[in-house]
């Protein structure tokens, strides 16, 4: 696995406002890579810069080896689809999917050719003559990235492309674009703010906040290993504490000790500890180590989402067994299931926390 | 960077293009001479005479009652037409706007014409009710194309929800729709009060008379030339609206430039707010000066006289005097050429009191029995207008029953001595290859028709279609020498030195002596028309004493002599000539030619029905060539 | 929802009264003579020599200028969208802002300018250049049209423009098109509508003035709109009408092409 983009030392900013600090992040081939972060994280900044329609103030682009900093969108080897699919208007689907293989002047049976594929590829067959206005969202979207995939790019950019979808709908295409990518066996970057989507489709997820990448790793570890409060707290729902770290492998949460497997934080040192809602076990209240009394308790389908009052503070439990509303329970977290984090450093962190 | 400086290059260019001829327009204001051609030093006179002449500040209140009232009614009904048609199904819906599509669309002449049409067909007396109507109808396509796109833009369920909340459907549109669709509105009526601010076209054709916008006022000056007060009141509208438009735009950058988001967003709800500024700033300008002048317009009601005249054909002042003197209210309105005031009176759409033709025109008149005979009891001072001049008016007006002669004059050419090589006195200058670009000829059927027939020796009645056709063809092989054709404008272009050259008429010649002295009038010994203009009354006149009065007053020696210096042409009221002071003039040759060169002229006759159109048509051949 | 088609009836009646039916009057008048009977003859009136020659150089000189107007407007249009001004109000403003000074006066002043003796002139002479002399002649007609017409051209533009999809020219590009590409197939044709409407508020009004070719033309040069004016004025109604419905023609030829491209009934995208 070699690097195909490599962003080195990419800084942006918009008047005094820094959208991007020194932001380092490369993309191997074949990669289904996600950039994920709340609006305003620099996420789309980072996609355009990538896609050449904005230019870094500092730092360089590089694609396959070669230095594209400078190079128009026109003549780089990667393709956009949009966030409101960006469909010229005044063509048909056909004239819409032919545009950029018509600049490159491909041949007229090529480019016939070309059209039928990627409607098939998009489930949209016999659709060449219809216009942009007369479909449906899904479906411009799908013509968004038909046109985009038949100029055959090593990269295809994709801006949030599902944010105006419906739920329903969203989920469908998530399933599509993970066929399209494998089908194709090109990369894909995906900036998305919505995390479900981002841990259904990707390998890698780089999650972002204000200007800077906060954690860069696959579905699984960030969101059973968050390295900070904001990513946990970003990915998926979490109870996050102020802990002290008493020793290596013991934390001690709001007056009791729990056991955990983190080590080299120190002693007496204030943490952040995140324990997951589904990772909390609710047994007797002897078993447990601590005990607590159900507040509520709410029906979500595949498991109940309840709150329990113990040591003045509201943990957050999901479970797939009841326990009804003013139930003493017990609560119990094994040990690998704790996560320990240092204190955020900088105010940017801490200023996020408090907005969430 | 080069693109950039290309860009703004560009841009400057551009408004360097659009802005000029405002720019002229002020230094203009501040030119001493009367004259637009000439530059006669710095003066801030013309502003201080702007306030002072009653006939640009009645047109200034006029133009901005008829802006403001206008763009209301429009706003209001185009406003609820909008909300309606928004909610209508697609056809309608297209019809409607189609429909309204057609006065934005449709020539401003075929608009004005056919509203005169209506106006005429139901014999709706022309005025200012029919200028307002013509206007609202204008405007409204203006206020419907800026709320229709603010209205597509509301989100139909918002409304739904107020109603769902228990609001009423009057109160859901005002704290829903309205304050969503208000910008829009806002500038539909800022962009209708401007439009009707700057048509000329319709109103020049719905207009009944003694009403005039600063536009009407204005294309009647075109002319005479320019008032310099006029220059000097369009600066100041100019000026107080650019000055409102950069304070408005003055607070929102400042606030730009702490570039922050939430100051973005921030500006963003601004934005539609700082629209209402100019609105609120117009309407209160407007509101201001009509308020200042309304005191100024109050009508006396009573006794009116509806007097129809020449441009620049009065001192003001006597007007003035006339009212003071008799308590009549003048209502004044003027014309620029006898064929224009003919069909005014002969369709009584208007009905003026006193009406000031020329010599044949008042044969026309009296052959189609417009004219009503007038009462001598009643204009006593008859004995001081010159016995030679009713004498002369006998040949188109026997008896002297109807006519009472106002102002008499030459044709003859105006030249610059320092651009030609020999002093003129021939018709034949004009005719000359080597005056090729320099010459300024007539716009007038009969005066450039009679010149070519002098020239060629015929009759300036004539009426043998030979003769016609030499002259025409003299004239149209003239063409390529002329520089402009031009009847007033004449004054300018001569003072400015802009020709050698002109066809004028002798009163004019005076003026134009005055701001240059390098000009020389001369009658040419072929021959040439001299001309009377005076006063008859219409039959359908309902104020017939007044008329006479009126007409009493201008034959009144002191009153006469006003005139005369104020508009220098040649006055028929030997009384008057004898009180000129200035010897140069009472002696002029100019103003007072000798009988030898009056004997040499002929004056015009009414040729008939089918004779006037021969002449039109072979006129327009040498217009079209 | 219904209650609200009510609100339409004062318009509607004003419509009725104040557009169709003078306009039905026009088609009276133009097809009648002086008693009222039927005829054909003030519409043939166009086909004489003096009309034609003047309609044919009415409709060449408002179409110099639509198309000068065209050319100049587009790429100011393209400028100002890229200028980051604070307020979309100040634009329209600044075109608006000239018709505060009446503009047969700013007609007028054209006449100073371009003089013999004019203005430009005077510079040119200080500056050692030959002068210009197009004063009185379909030059100066031409100016005269593109100066008073111009704001009409880069209005509708400019708001097409500025109503793009940045996205849409992104893709655009980002599909491989140059700059020229990108203007030609996507910006151009998304901006036609704008044009459209552009090119018809400037060829109608430029095609029917009589004042322009008045107080520019020295009266040497005779438009539809000064014969048309002066039938009226020498109360020649049947003719003056006749006329003005051939005239009509062209403004209905130019209302069906906008409307087609005008799908959403939106009417002219001016403001």
């Amino acid at each position: 696995m070699n690097k195909l983009i490599d962003l080195q030392n990419i800084t942006k900013a918009y008047g005094d406002n820094i959208v991007l600090d020194d932001l380092n992040l490369y993309i191997k081939e074949n990669e289904f890579l996600t950039l994920l972060g709340p609006s305003g994280c620099g996420k789309t900044t980072t996609l355009r810069i990538i896609g050449g329609f904005e230019n870094p103030d500092q730092g360089n682009v590089i694609f396959d080896g070669k230095n594209i900093t400078k190079l128009p969108p026109n003549q780089r080897q990667l393709n956009t689809v949009f966030q409101k699919y960006a469909l010229f208007t005044h063509m048909s689907i056909a004239e819409n999917i032919a545009f950029g293989l018509k600049i490159k002047k491909k041949s007229k049976s090529y480019i016939d050719d070309k059209i039928k594929y990627a409607l098939k590829l998009v489930n949209l067959d016999g659709y060449e003559n219809r216009k942009p206005d007369s479909l449906s969202g899904g479906q411009q979207q799908r013509i968004a990235i038909a046109r985009a995939i038949v100029n055959e790019p090593k990269v295809l950019l994709l801006d949030e492309p599902l944010g105006a979808l419906d739920l329903k709908l969203r989920q469908d295409m998530q399933y599509e674009l993970i066929r399209l990518k494998n089908e194709l066996g090109i990369t894909f970057i995906y900036v998305t703010h919505d995390q479900e989507e981002a841990l259904t489709m990707s390998d890698t997820i780089v999650v972002m906040n204000q200007g800077y990448i906060q954690q860069i790793g696959t579905p699984e570890d960030i969101y059973n290993e968050p390295k900070n409060a904001f990513v946990a707290d970003f990915i998926g729902e979490s109870n996050i504490i102020a802990g002290t770290m008493v020793e290596d492998k013991l934390v001690n949460i709001l007056g009791t000790n729990f056991a955990c497997v983190d080590v080299g934080f120190g002693k007496n040192k204030p943490v952040d500890v995140v324990i997951r809602p589904e990772d909390i076990d609710l047994v007797a209240p002897e078993q447990g180590t601590i005990t607590g009394r159900v507040t509520s308790l709410i029906f979500k389908g595949v498991h109940y989402e309840m709150e329990v009052m113990a040591n003045g503070h509201e943990w957050l439990v999901h479970s797939t067994d009841l326990s009804p509303v003013g139930a003493e329970v017990g609560i119990h977290v094994d040990p690998f299931d704790i996560q320990i984090m240092n204190k955020p450093e900088s105010d940017d962190e801490e200023a996020v926390i408090l907005d969430e | 960077m080069v693109k950039k400086f290309i860009q703004k290059l560009y841009i400057a260019l551009l408004f360097l293009f659009l802005y000029a001829p405002i720019a002229v327009l002020i230094v203009l204001s501040f030119n001493k001479s009367k004259s637009r051609a000439k530059w006669g030093g710095f003066t801030l006179n013309w502003y201080k005479e702007l306030f002072a002449n009653e006939q640009i500040m009645n047109a200034l209140y006029t133009t901005l009652v008829l802006a403001l009232v206008s763009a209301l009614i429009a706003t209001i009904i185009g406003t609820a037409a909008s909300i309606a048609m928004n909610s209508m199904k697609r056809t309608p819906r297209t019809i409607l706007m189609g429909i309204t599509n057609i006065p934005m669309l449709n020539a401003d002449i075929v608009t004005g014409i056919s509203l005169m049409l209506i106006f005429v067909a139901i014999h709706y007396t022309l005025g200012f009710t029919s200028v307002l109507i013509a206007h609202i109808t204008f405007n409204i396509p203006y206020v419907i194309l800026s709320v229709m796109p603010k209205l597509k833009q509301t989100n139909k369920n918002t409304y739904e929800a107020a109603l769902d909340l228990g609001a009423s459907h009057f109160y859901a549109f005002r704290k829903v729709i309205l304050p969503d669709i208000f910008p829009g509105i806002m500038s539909g009526f800022l962009l209708a009060f401007t439009m009707s601010l700057d048509d000329f076209v319709i109103t020049h054709f719905t207009k009944g008379p003694g009403i005039n916008t600063l536009s009407t006022k204005i294309y009647t000056e075109v002319r005479k030339g320019i008032k310099p007060e006029m220059y000097a009141l369009s600066t100041l509208l100019f000026l107080s609206v650019l000055t409102l438009l950069i304070l408005i735009n003055r607070a929102p950058k400042e606030e730009t430039a702490k570039k922050n988001k939430k100051q973005r967003i921030h500006n963003e709800s601004k934005r539609n707010y700082s629209f209402l500024k100019p609105v609120i700033a117009v309407v209160a300008i407007s509101a201001l000066i009509i308020g200042s002048l309304v005191g100024m317009n109050s009508t006396s009601g009573g006794d009116t006289l509806n007097v129809y005249n020449w441009g620049e054909y009065i001192d003001p002042d006597v007007i003035t005097m006339f009212e003071q003197e008799t308590g009549i209210k003048v209502v004044y309105d003027e014309f620029e050429m006898n064929e224009e005031m003919f069909p005014k009176v002969e369709t009584g759409a208007v009905k003026y009191d006193v009406v000031c033709p020329s010599d044949y025109m008042v044969q026309r008149m009296i052959d189609a029995d417009l004219l009503s005979e007038l009462n001598y009891d009643n204009i006593p001072n008859i004995k001081y207008i010159g016995k030679d001049y009713l004498q002369s008016a006998e040949s188109f007006d026997p008896g002297n029953k109807y006519f009472v002669p106002y102002c008499w004059g030459t044709v003859g050419i105006l030249y610059n001595k320092t651009m030609v090589d020999e002093p003129i006195d021939s018709w034949g200058a004009i005719f000359d290859e080597k005056y090729k670009n320099n010459i300024l000829m007539i716009n007038s059927v009969r005066d450039a028709l009679g010149i070519a027939l002098k020239y060629l020796g015929y009759s300036l009645n004539s009426t043998n279609k030979e003769e016609l056709k030499e002259a025409t063809q003299l004239l149209i092989d003239q063409k390529p020498l002329v520089q402009s054709y031009v009847v007033d404008q004449v004054r300018d272009s001569m003072i400015g030195n802009n020709a050698a050259i002109g066809i004028i008429y002798s009163g004019e010649a005076i003026y134009t002596q005055r701001e240059n002295s390098d000009l020389v009038y001369v009658v040419p010994k072929e021959g040439s028309n001299i001309w009377i203009d005076g006063w008859v009354i219409p039959k359908n006149s309902e104020h017939k004493e007044n008329a006479e009065k009126f007409i009493n007053f201008l034959c009144r020696p002191d009153i006469a002599l006003l005139n005369f210096e104020y508009i220098t042409y040649s006055t028929p009221n030997t009384a008057a000539k004898e009180m000129i002071e200035d010897d140069d003039i009472r002696n002029s040759k100019v103003a007072f030619p000798d009988s030898s060169i009056i004997s040499n002229c002929e004056t015009f006759q009414y040729l008939g029905d089918e004779m006037t159109a021969y002449y039109d048509e072979k006129w327009r051949e040498v217009m079209s060539q | 929802m219904n209650k609200k088609k009510w609100l339409a009836t004062p318009y509607v009646v004003w419509l009725a009264a104040f557009i169709i039916i003078p306009l039905i009057l026009i088609v009276y008048y133009g097809l009648t003579n002086d008693s009222g009977n039927f005829t054909l003859e003030h519409v043939k009136n166009i086909a004489t020599h003096n009309n034609m020659k003047a309609l044919l150089l009415s409709l060449k000189l408002s179409l110099i200028s639509t198309i000068i107007c065209l050319l100049l407007a587009y790429p100011l249009a393209m400028i100002l969208t890229k200028i980051k001004m604070n307020s979309h109000s100040f634009i329209v403003l600044i075109f608006i802002l000239p018709m505060w000074m009446n503009f047969l006066l700013r007609t007028l002043a054209w006449q100073t300018l371009l003089e013999k003796n004019g203005v430009i002139n005077t510079i040119l002479g200080h500056l050692g250049l030959p002068g210009i002399s197009i004063i009185n002649t379909s030059g100066a007609i031409i100016l005269g049209m593109v100066y008073n017409f111009l704001p009409f051209m880069v209005l509708p533009i400019y708001n097409t423009l500025i109503k793009l999809d940045q996205n849409v020219i992104n893709a655009a590009r980002d599909l491989g098109a140059n700059s020229t590409q990108t203007f030609m197939k996507i910006i151009f044709p998304l901006s036609l509508p704008g044009v459209v409407s552009g090119i018809t508020m400037v060829f109608v009004p430029a095609l029917t003035t009589f004042v322009i070719s008045d107080i520019l033309g020295g009266a040497k040069i005779l438009l539809i709109g000064n014969i048309i004016e002066q039938d009226f004025r020498s109360s020649r109604w049947n003719v003056g009408s006749g006329l003005s419905l051939v005239l009509m023609i062209f403004i209905l030829l130019s209302m069906a092409i906008l409307a087609k491209y005008d799908k959403d009934s939106e009417g002219t995208n001016i403001w």
